[in-house]
């Protein structure tokens, strides 16, 4: 799974997530992508779940490029635990995902099977997303 | 070749205050170029959206603005990039007895046998070739045809593009514009988890574990 191989803290304080991406909205290097609809906290388990999908359903075809990496450490009390005595252990890692932002591209492939692939990752998601493209295609979408 | 058209006026309203036409169902936009000064125009979403749709970047398109007729290109077109609507667009007047330079865009058709026969991956390097042609000549988009790909390392260049004489191709002769290449060998599951670091490195120490240390 995706972590951070340095990072300076330990632990970070939450952040909020309002507004839009101000970056990674527009696809790059694919000619389909995975858009996000809704802001949220995309686990590192959720990337990992959503490439494997992507892979099995391209089928050793084409490429994929992940444009959003887990680099917010998320904290939990262990259970049963009295609240203070500080900050919990850090479980797993986020990235902090704002709507608009392009999480996955796919490049190298006929558009229904693009298409097709990319859905089954959006189902790893906790957060709406939508397929897009980047010229006219199945998608109805136009970059 | 059809003739588009986009009917539009002068707009007097800039800045901010543009949103509130864009509720209006208004796309604001501005013309400039060839003996033109740089015009804030506004026209009607839905009709220019229509045209611009089907327009390529290297497609001639009229600007009727209060009567005037205007031959431009699109330079930029600015999108919601979550809508997908259009927030406004620049178009260039172009003099149609000079010769301008432009992007003309790439169109792979057919399907490579590669790709089934051999599980090749078409990687198109090249989206946009740039062209120097009067703008009245140039193409919507170039059809690269790559059933001819039958083998992973066949490639497609810009010099094997056919393009008419009264076009002339500014890129490099040898650039690769689509490759076959071969598949990324699959890696097993197992293979993968052995890689993973269980927790990352820590670069600063909090205050206490620095106490810790000197103690």
């Amino acid at each position: 799974m995706l972590m951070p191989k340095r990072v300076k803290w330990r632990k970070q304080q939450r952040g909020r997530m309002k507004g839009k991406a101000l970056r990674g909205a527009e696809l790059i290097y694919g000619e389909f992508g995975l858009q996000a609809l809704e802001p949220g906290w995309v686990t590192a388990r959720q990337i990992e779940a959503a490439r494997r999908a992507l892979v099995r359903s391209m089928r050793r075809r084409g490429k994929v490029w992940i444009r959003i990496f887990p680099d917010k450490p998320y904290t939990q009390k262990p259970p049963e635990t009295r609240m203070g005595k500080g900050k919990g252990n850090v479980e797993y890692w986020v990235a902090v995902v704002r709507p608009g932002r392009i999480m996955f591209e796919l490049g190298g492939l006929p558009a229904d099977v693009a298409v097709q692939a990319l859905r089954q990752a959006s189902y790893k998601f906790a957060i709406k997303t939508k397929v897009v493209a980047r010229h006219e295609s199945a998608t109805g979408e136009a970059a | 070749m059809e003739k588009l058209v986009i009917q539009a006026t002068r707009r007097s309203v800039t800045g901010k205050k543009v949103g509130a036409l864009r509720r209006e169902g208004k796309l604001p936009g501005v013309l400039y170029g060839y003996q033109t000064e740089s015009t804030p125009i506004l026209m009607e979403l839905r009709d220019a959206s229509r045209v611009l749709a089907h327009a390529s970047s290297s497609q001639l398109i009229t600007i009727n603005l209060d009567g005037k007729e205007f031959a431009t290109l699109v330079r930029e077109k600015q999108r919601d990039f979550i809508k997908g609507t259009l927030l406004h667009v620049d178009f260039q007047v172009v003099s149609l007895t000079e010769k301008i330079r432009t992007n003309v865009g790439i169109e792979l058709s057919g399907t490579s046998p590669a790709v089934k026969d051999y599980n090749g991956v078409i990687v198109q390097e090249l989206d946009e070739i740039e062209v120097e042609a009067l703008p009245q000549e140039l193409p919507d988009k170039f059809v690269v045809d790559i059933s001819g790909l039958a083998k992973i390392g066949d490639a497609i260049f810009v010099r094997d593009l056919t393009v008419p004489s009264s076009v002339e191709i500014l890129n490099d002769p040898n650039e690769v514009i689509v490759i076959v290449t071969g598949a990324a060998p699959e890696i097993s599951e197992e293979e993968e988890t052995a890689e993973e670091i269980s927790e990352p490195e820590v670069i600063e120490r909090g205050k206490k574990e620095e106490v810790d240390i000197e103690d």
